[in-house]
């Protein structure tokens, strides 16, 4: 319904456009009637810039028209009206031989195409034919608070274009006047015609409008406008033209050449406009002008053929290879999002991994604990014994103590026995402080130390396994070593780890022995322990230091592995050697903490 | 013979554990000897004298059992308590069996080792008692002719002057005869002594 509705208003409009067309051309003695089919006579294209619509444009230039059709019989006139915008496309396709335009627009024509002035238009109210174009800027005649130019900032303000003549004339006077349109008003384009401008003031959409010069004179005249409706800001001598303005006068309008045009017509063409008479009071045709005024304006602005970039070429830059923008506009936004994703995924991996080391710290921690509450498990029983020793003693003294004191006897043996039960107090405090120390949760760190207390502190610890296990302990290390940067709860666990090895290895085997060594050597400090236990199965040599390899039944098979991790982190190496028959060694190394200075 | 006071040795490879006997049982006005191994005690060990050992089960080298089996063998008179810082259930068994007079864990209660060491020490006292008599029986009995020894079997067994006569085909009054010279070089007063001394058994 609406589609039908909408192709009969086309089709009306289509109608009444060609009803008015053909009237138009009738009244110009160049109607349909005349023949277009047997009509071979050369076409002749005028273009004619419609800044007040097609209508009026036809109807101003209509006696200009019907002057060069009667001089010039020969051609064939064909008006072509449009926009600025249109009619340069159409130099552009090389669709028209002459123009009528403004003078802005005959520059930019005269820059870019070559175009060249054949006659400048004169009023037929007799105003100089260099100073007969200009604008108004009107306001409604009730705006009391806008008297001078500059009241216009932050006004609304109506103009036809950007590029409009009039409008660019205005521009230049507030601009000399210190205000930037652009910058200081909120400027309003309503297009052509230039009657839009009229209808925003009337209806508030603007507090200004901007009109060419002598539009005001012309609606009083035509009766569409009050003679009170509109005042005239910031007046400018207007010399013999008969209506008021606000901008300084630049020449009419010129009958422009267009560079293809061939030089014969254009001078037929020149000369017929030269003789054309004023036949009802409307315009005449004389030598060109000089338009070096336009060009000041121009430049001025830098608009038009002056502009670095003009807003036209832009916007058509942009429309032309719209789908290159669009092509570089997605890789770009495509490109934004993949920086802020990797930046985000680089932060969210950074967080896991972090996350992830933690874990893996906590984990090695734990299971590091884990080794050794077991290794403690498999030594508890001799250290219960080992505190069972002072234990047995303290309660024999105190016994000793109560039956002399009963008596009353010996009194040097009372305190005696009090202080040896000190003595073996302290000796099971220091049994219990030793292996809560060892099985303690504590974060690692690694400390400069002398390795012989710590080797020394863990063959203590383990001793009482040893003789429990009837393994006899051959200690050789030497009351001092060089220092080495270590945590000293790991290396105990490391010596302990291999003691119990070493136990494990010796159980069952006649005059089991275990023989600890440790020596400085080159760079390093080397503890080894060697049994002569029931060695290594070839086949389990590769499997040693597996976690979770174990030979024994209520082993964790964490020992061995741990133990080389531990060492690995501080630097050092640990292994086997079993090459020796009946002697099984297991070695570390930790470096020397001036090695690691001199690395 | 044995008019020497009794002696406690004391044998355990930890000197606190050593000397906190010591000072216990020396409250009680024993006499002491500490010893740090096995091998040591057996060095210094006087068996006329009685005794007992207060033994921890592990030692190095010669261990607590294996001290109680040599002592057995050597037919000691020392009574053996077993100290153990383990309660080692198997080897108080064993030591229990070969005669061991307690097996006390450490820490123990000074009333009962003290009781058990006088128990060990007066059991010990009747050993070199009974041993001497034993002694002094089998030194006399060596002097008896073969026709005494077999008068004092027959004698033993409960047969009158009259059935052993018979038994051994001579006179009554050459029985009588025996029987008074052996029991003369025995040193007996009476034929029930005589049997009481012969039905003992050995020491040790």
């Amino acid at each position: 319904m609406r589609l039908i509705e909408t192709a009969r208003s086309a089709r009306r409009t289509v109608v009444v456009l060609a009803a008015m067309l053909a009237l138009l051309l009738a009244a110009i003695g160049f109607g349909p009637s005349a023949g277009a089919a047997e009509d071979t006579r050369p076409v002749v294209r005028v273009g004619v810039l419609a800044y007040r619509g097609a209508e009026v444009a036809a109807a101003n230039w209509a006696p200009t028209f019907a002057h060069l059709s009667k001089t010039l019989p020969q051609y064939r006139f064909e008006m072509v009206t449009g926009s600025t915008a249109f009619l340069t496309a159409a130099v552009a396709a090389n669709r028209l031989n002459f123009l009528i335009t403004n003078p802005g627009h005959f520059l930019e024509l005269r820059i870019d195409y070559a175009a060249t002035a054949l006659a400048t238009e004169q009023d037929m109210n007799g105003s100089y034919s260099d100073e007969s174009v200009g604008a108004t800027i009107l306001v409604p005649a009730d705006l009391a608070d806008v008297q001078i130019v500059t009241d216009l900032r932050k006004r609304r303000i109506a103009a036809v274009a950007r590029d409009a003549f009039g409008f660019r004339a205005a521009w230049l006077e507030l601009l000399e006047r210190g205000v930037d349109p652009f910058r200081q008003t909120d400027l309003l384009f309503v297009g052509y015609p230039v009657e839009g401008v009229i209808d925003a003031l009337r209806s508030g959409r603007a507090e200004a409008g901007i009109v060419r010069s002598c539009l005001l004179e012309q609606l009083i005249a035509d009766g569409t406008a009050r003679p009170d409706e509109f005042r005239v800001i910031g007046r400018k001598p207007s010399g013999t033209l008969p209506c008021q303005v606000s901008t300084r006068l630049y020449p009419g309008w010129p009958f422009v050449k267009v560079a293809q045009t061939a030089p014969a017509l254009a001078a037929e063409i020149a000369r017929a406009l030269l003789v054309m008479q004023p036949a009802g009071g409307e315009v005449v045709w004389t030598d060109p002008v000089d338009y070096r005024l336009v060009q000041d304006l121009y430049r001025g602005l830098k608009v038009g053929p002056y502009a670095l970039f003009t807003p036209l070429g832009l916007r058509d830059f942009l429309w032309e290879h719209r789908w290159w923008g669009m092509v570089a506009a997605t890789i770009a936004a495509w490109w934004i999002f993949h920086v802020f994703r990797v930046a985000h995924l680089l932060r969210r991996r950074t967080r896991e991994l972090q996350r992830a080391h933690e874990q893996a710290r906590v984990k090695g921690e734990r299971m590091e604990h884990t080794v050794r509450l077991s290794l403690m498990g498999e030594m508890a029983s001799s250290l219960a014994h080992e505190i069972n020793q002072p234990l047995a003693a303290i309660l024999s003294y105190a016994r000793g103590c109560e039956r002399r004191l009963d008596a009353g006897i010996d009194p040097e043996g009372v305190l005696e026995g009090v202080r040896r039960i000190a003595v073996q107090a302290e000796r099971a405090g220091s049994i219990v402080k030793r292996m809560r120390d060892f099985v303690r949760k504590h974060p690692s760190q690694q400390l400069p130390l002398d390795p012989s207390r710590v080797f020394a502190d863990a063959i203590d610890l383990f001793e009482p396994t040893a003789r429990g296990r009837d393994v006899r302990l051959e200690v050789d290390i030497p009351s001092t070593l060089p220092r080495v940067m270590a945590d000293r709860l790991q290396i105990e666990e490391v010596v302990l780890n291999l003691l119990q090895n070493a136990t494990e290895a010796v159980s069952g085997v006649a005059d089991a022995r275990i023989a600890v060594k440790a020596e400085a050597m080159d760079h390093v400090v080397r503890l080894s322990v060697t049994d002569n236990g029931s060695g290594v199965a070839p086949g389990a040599i590769d499997l040693l230091f597996e976690a979770f390899f174990t030979t024994k039944p209520e082993g964790l098979g964490l020992g061995l592995s741990l133990s080389r991790t531990i060492v690995e982190a501080h630097g050092g190496r640990l292994d086997v050697d079993i090459d020796t028959p009946g002697a099984t060694t297991f070695w570390f190394q930790l470096p020397l903490i001036e090695e690691i200075a001199r690395v | 013979m044995s008019e020497t006071a009794p002696t406690i040795y004391i044998v355990d490879d930890d000197p606190a554990v050593r000397d906190s006997v010591a000072f216990l049982v020396s409250s009680v006005g024993y006499r002491w000897v500490a010893c740090t191994s096995a091998q040591a005690f057996l060095d210094v060990l006087d068996d006329e004298t009685p005794a007992c050992v207060v033994l921890d089960v592990r030692l190095p080298g010669l261990s607590g059992l294996e001290l109680q089996t040599e002592l057995l063998r050597r037919g000691s008179s020392v009574g053996v308590i077993f100290v153990s810082g383990h309660g080692d259930i198997p080897k108080a068994v064993r030591a229990m069996r070969h005669g061991a007079l307690d097996f006390l864990e450490k820490p123990f209660d000074d009333q009962v080792l003290l009781d058990r060491i006088g128990e060990a020490l007066a059991a010990s006292a009747e050993t070199i008692r009974r041993r001497s008599r034993q002694t002094t029986l089998e030194r006399r009995l060596s002097c008896l002719t073969e026709r005494e020894r077999e008068v004092l079997a027959l004698v033993i067994a409960g047969k009158t002057s009259k059935a052993i006569a018979l038994d051994l085909d001579i006179s009554v009054k050459t029985v009588e005869n025996h029987r008074h010279n052996l029991m003369t070089k025995a040193g007996a007063t009476s034929v029930a002594q005589l049997i009481a001394w012969a039905s003992e058994p050995p020491p040790g």
